[in-house]
């Protein structure tokens, strides 16, 4: 396979509500991205497209639909989908698109508007449970994170309030991404524990915002990264793992499937002791305990422990392990197939040295992404070096 | 607030919807599974002996070795609360009247999701849970002839 290099990124804005259509938001994120390795639509071999579910923007064969934003227009195309892991994983097709030798440069996109669905976008969910055992009680998906959360506090003993302090360390660092929706430099724990119980013990600032928003890529092959920029930044190790489509039938408290994607990405990386090899995690943090969970499946903290991360400050922007700095989805937002993206940009700009206010100090040499998603059972792991 | 949230500075929207409706069949495992709940008031499951695993609610094949699932078995209407949570806010982010209560209740490698009746601070995670089942004559073949569950006394 040929080494494959990000040679290029640029990303919206997240909003709650963006006038935009899903097709320019598309198109503004790729022109972005485009122009930040000086590249035209006519050195672009293939284009990569993720959304997720149809539902949100609320057309039918909607990646399909969205293409020309993307920039597919008389090329080879293609869609991933895998819900919320969706993000990370465009980036993984655009990875085997060019390190199999059939296309030297590829644009990946991916785009979320999730204003769309009306009244609220969690009713688009409604119809991703099982139709006989789940639909009938008109479930949602806080109800299955409610009760995740809920068995992964009651195993390990853990408190909300310490919980809490992932939700203000991410929104505290948004403060600092131009493109953050919920940026917020004086949150606290308190605001927190203070915000509305959705469903316990969920709430409202547990939980990333709904939103709109894309991301771009752009990914080369070494020959024509190396002509084209001084600061390659390679796809080290690549992983993908499915769990079981039953929610009831997995471990709640520990994912398997990012520990197995995590796995197979490190191995592909040479990594034989991530949690000294990897200098920043930008784990997908769709709620706050989320993002312990996917810590201790990426191998970066034991089982019950990843708070301690947040607790002794290893976690901060400045600590051993920088987590989240770019905000993540509970800063910056949670366009879902966007805000997958958007950690691999992040790693792409701090590894460049590019991230601004938020750069991690220390000239970090490698990071890790991971995503997650279809029926909560899909764990996407890219690892990225310079 | 609220997870809806009337935004005066929305832009300028045409409203339309996607129209489906759609009829899904029980399937092989769930057209038994249901009519025994219906008609026996019992909850079964299916076992896949080379795997060890039990599936409630039964299912017609084994999903880690693609076996065909032929053994059955009555895992009975008490089941362990695997996890519960308490809900405040419907679907679209309002907030309900009272709050609801939901569980997980793990039978076998499985269990079922459904509303619990009883009060949220005598639930542990762990205790046994008991199905309330409809009177016969009311069951149609459905989750919801399981009215919910309660605590064992
Ligand atoms: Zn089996």
């Amino acid at each position: 396979m040929r080494k494959v290099a990000v040679i290029g990124a640029g990303m919206t804005k997240f909003v709650r509500r963006a006038l935009e259509t899903p097709k320019e938001l598309a198109w503004e994120a790729a022109k972005m991205a485009l122009e930040s390795c000086e590249l035209t639509m006519k050195d672009i071999d293939a284009v990569c497209f993720g959304t997720a579910p149809d539902a949100f923007d609320g057309v039918h064969m909607n990646g399909e639909y969205v293409s020309d934003g993307a920039g597919a227009w008389r090329k080879p195309f293609m869609r991933a989908f895998v819900g919320g892991g969706t993000g990370v994983f465009s980036s993984i097709q655009g990875w085997y698109h060019v390190a199999s030798g059939m296309f030297d440069v590829v644009l990946v996109v991916a785009e979320e508007k999730m204003s769309s669905f009306y009244p609220h976008a969690q009713a688009a969910f409604l119809t991703i449970f099982d139709n006989f055992t789940e639909r009938p009680l008109k479930p949602n998906l806080l109800w299955i994170f409610a009760l995740e959360m809920n068995r992964y506090m009651t195993t390990y003993g853990l408190k909300k309030e310490d919980i809490a302090r992932v939700a203000v360390q991410h929104k505290r660092n948004a403060a600092d991404h131009p493109c953050a929706m919920l940026g917020e430099p004086n949150i606290t724990v308190e605001d927190v524990l203070n915000s509305e119980v959705l469903a316990w013990p969920v709430q409202r600032l547990d939980v990333s915002p709904i939103s709109d928003g894309a991301v771009a890529i752009v990914m080369a092959a070494e020959h024509v990264a190396k002509r084209l920029t001084d600061k390659p930044v390679w796809i080290e190790g690549v992983g993908w793992n499915l769990d079981t489509a039953y929610w009831t039938n997995r471990d709640l408290v520990y994912p398997r499937y990012v520990e197995y994607a995590a796995r197979m990405a490190y191995e592909m990386a040479g990594i034989k002791e991530p949690r000294k090899e990897i200098h920043i995690a930008e784990p997908y943090d769709p709620f706050d305990y989320k993002v312990l969970h996917h810590l201790e499946g990426l191998q970066l903290a034991d089982r019950g422990k990843a708070i301690e991360l947040y607790l002794d400050g290893t976690a901060a922007r400045d600590g051993n392990l920088p987590v989240c700095p770019s905000g993540g989805l509970l800063g910056v937002g949670n366009p879902i197939a966007a805000a997958g993206l958007m950690k691999i940009a992040e790693l792409f700009w701090q590894l460049r040295g590019e991230a601004g206010a938020r750069q991690v100090p220390g000239n970090p040499r490698r990071g890790v992404a991971q995503a997650w998603g279809d029926l909560m059972q899909i764990g996407t792991v890219v690892v990225m070096g310079r | 607030m609220s997870l809806l949230q009337p935004d005066p500075q929305a832009p300028s929207v045409w409203r339309d919807n996607l129209p489906v409706t759609s009829r899904y069949t029980y399937g092989l495992a769930g057209e038994r599974f249901f009519r025994i709940l219906k008609d026996e008031g019992k909850i079964i499951g299916s076992i896949c002996a080379a795997c060890g695993a039990t599936y409630v609610p039964a299912r017609a094949f084994c999903e880690r070795c693609m076996a065909e699932l032929t053994e059955w078995t009555d895992v009975g209407l008490v089941g362990e609360l695997h996890t519960f949570t308490v809900l405040f806010v419907d679907m679209e982010g309002r907030p309900l009247d009272e709050p609801e209560l939901v569980g997980f209740v793990r039978f076998g490698d499985g269990g079922i999701l459904h509303k619990l009746d009883a009060d949220p601070d005598d639930l542990q995670i762990g205790m046994k849970m008991e199905a309330v089942l409809k009177p016969k004559a009311e069951r149609i073949g459905a989750i919801t002839d399981i009215l919910g569950f309660r605590p064992v006394t």
